[in-house]
């Protein structure tokens, strides 16, 4: 297997995109990546698509092989990959899979959705098909709920508490607000949203225990990346990044059936294949974009992936360890929680993030300083399906 | 009349596992055979959520749903009967039933419905 590179990112600004179609927003992605890239006007060898619900909520199917018609990458090889909310993480991996078998050298990897052209009413049921048809989707579960339960369970067995979750989005929103690309760009006070009588009204509750300043927003987006073999990116000008540990694993689909349902076995287990690969630990880390489309998720990650015991990750987060400067600085993109979350754009957003920081190309405000290496979480479903990646700087 | 749970869980012939919802091979040994189990009881509430944001479908201000263990070990979710002002908890008794919960094209859908105090 070949060393695999990221030698190109682009993003767009998250958020409420009336004017462009999810067409418009993947193909403005990919040409800031490829720009990055310096590809110029070269097409590439494949395009793997990351996108949840083109053809639920555009009504539209094959949506990569549309992609290189209208990017004019043609006859390149193009795939739309659709795995839940890790669909962007599914598709960087079919990328890297793709280059270090040897059989493309230039891929292109792009992830994206538009949500905000439905109702809220419409993108909680959009979201909802992926819960189980018949033992949870009837009974009106929302993704929300799910997350509801899983805090009840996490709070009662690890003393995780409110305040715990408020620092969480306080840290979240407050890189949002230095994040040019983020969705949420509202700076929030632990008085607005917590202490405050007023609190109630300002941050009701969603799906007991968790209000709204615990959930990511319904966003439109996209991200790309452009791999390519290491050798052949350490002749190019930029920095390359190499993805240097991947690890992918599954879990249960219903909370019910899981033995433990607070234990994130497929973190875990994802993580434990991306360390083994890179034959790194938690430690080395020194800057990680974690899926926290719910505040308890973050906290909950944190500890899986072995930054923190269990039960530490909360009072963790409340002593500011997550912040920039702190032992692991998590989500300074603001997280899905600003960022904002186009569900199949994500894992790639996610990506760009430490691609950015790995490059040290971020404003002081945002920069972890002379990171080196960095990690992702992507997390599908409730949890039954998660991708972990490391990224490495390479000095040339 | 009140009608029948029509909950089917699956009990491993080989292990002894139970599952619901049904697998194809036992989530402990791999058996691909079953006895079909039917819940016994009442049931104990493991967790439970109050949804606000409710998805396309519902006209409701907003649904109560949990995951209960029935007394020969099934664990399915079920829409809980209680308004807001009823204290719920983890682990209290719930009395299952089987009742419509939503309605799709015209119909009743029947689902597993759970009040307190069983």
């Amino acid at each position: 297997m070949r060393d695999v590179a990221i030698i190109g990112a682009g993003i767009i600004p998250f958020g409420r995109r009336d004017e462009d179609t999810l067409m418009d927003m993947l193909a403005y992605a990919s040409l800031k990546a490829l720009d990055d890239a310096g590809l110029g006007d070269k097409s590439v060898d494949a395009v793997y698509v990351g996108n949840m619900g083109g053809g639920i909520i555009q009504h539209q199917t094959a949506i990569a092989s549309s992609l290189v018609d209208r990017l004019n990458l043609l006859p390149a090889a193009a795939e739309t990959i659709e795995n839940g909310p890790a669909s962007g993480g599914s598709a960087f991996k079919n990328g890297l899979l793709a280059v270090a078998s040897g059989y493309y050298d230039f891929v292109l990897v792009v992830g994206g959705e538009k949500m905000r052209e439905v109702t809220g009413w419409r993108a909680t049921d959009f979201v909802a098909t992926m819960t189980h048809p018949q033992a949870e989707y009837p009974y009106g579960i929302t993704l929300p709920g799910l997350a509801g339960m899983f805090t009840r369970l996490y709070m009662e067995k690890y003393g995780v508490t409110r305040e715990m979750l408020v620092s969480v989005a306080l840290k979240n929103q407050e890189m949002g607000t230095l994040n040019p690309f983020a969705h949420v760009e509202m700076a929030i006070s632990k008085e607005g949203i917590l202490d405050d009588p007023a609190s109630i009204v300002n941050n009701p509750t969603v799906a007991d225990p968790l209000h709204l300043y615990d959930a990511c927003p319904v966003s439109d987006g996209a991200a790309a990346v452009v791999l390519c073999p290491l050798d052949m990116a350490k002749k190019l000008n930029k920095v390359p990044v190499q993805i240097v540990g991947f690890g992918q694993a599954t879990d249960n689909q219903t909370l019910q059936e899981r033995e433990d349902p607070t234990d994130l076995k497929a973190v875990t287990l994802a993580a434990q294949k991306a360390f083994d690969m890179a034959k790194l630990k938690p430690a080395d880390i020194d800057v990680a974009e974690l899926h926290d489309a719910f505040t308890i998720l973050e906290i909950a990650e944190s500890e899986h992936i072995g930054f923190f015991k269990k039960g530490e990750g909360g009072k963790a987060a409340l002593a500011g360890k997550t912040r920039l400067g702190g032992q692991i600085p998590i989500n300074m993109s603001g997280g899905l929680k600003a960022r904002g979350h186009p569900v199949g754009g994500t894992g790639v957003a996610q990506i760009v993030d430490i691609v950015f920081q790995l490059r040290h190309e971020l404003p002081k405000d945002r920069q972890v300083k002379n990171a080196q290496k960095g990690l992702t979480i992507n997390f599908g479903g409730f949890g039954n399906n998660v991708l972990v990646f490391i990224l490495r700087r390479v000095e040339q | 009349m009140k009608k029948k749970l029509e909950i089917v869980a699956y009990k491993c012939k080989k292990c002894g596992k139970l599952h619901y919802p049904y697998h194809d091979r036992c989530l402990k040994c791999m058996n691909r055979e079953f006895d079909k189990v039917e819940p016994q009881g009442n049931a104990k509430l493991l967790t439970f959520t109050r949804i606000y944001n409710l998805p396309w479908g519902f006209d409701e201000r907003y649904l109560t749903i949990g995951v209960v263990e029935f007394e020969n070990g099934i664990r399915a979710m079920g829409r809980i009967k209680a308004d807001e002002k009823y204290a719920l908890k983890t682990g209290m008794k719930m009395l299952p039933s089987w009742e419509p919960i939503r309605v799709q094209y015209g119909e009743n859908v029947y689902g597993l419905t759970l009040e307190p105090g069983g």
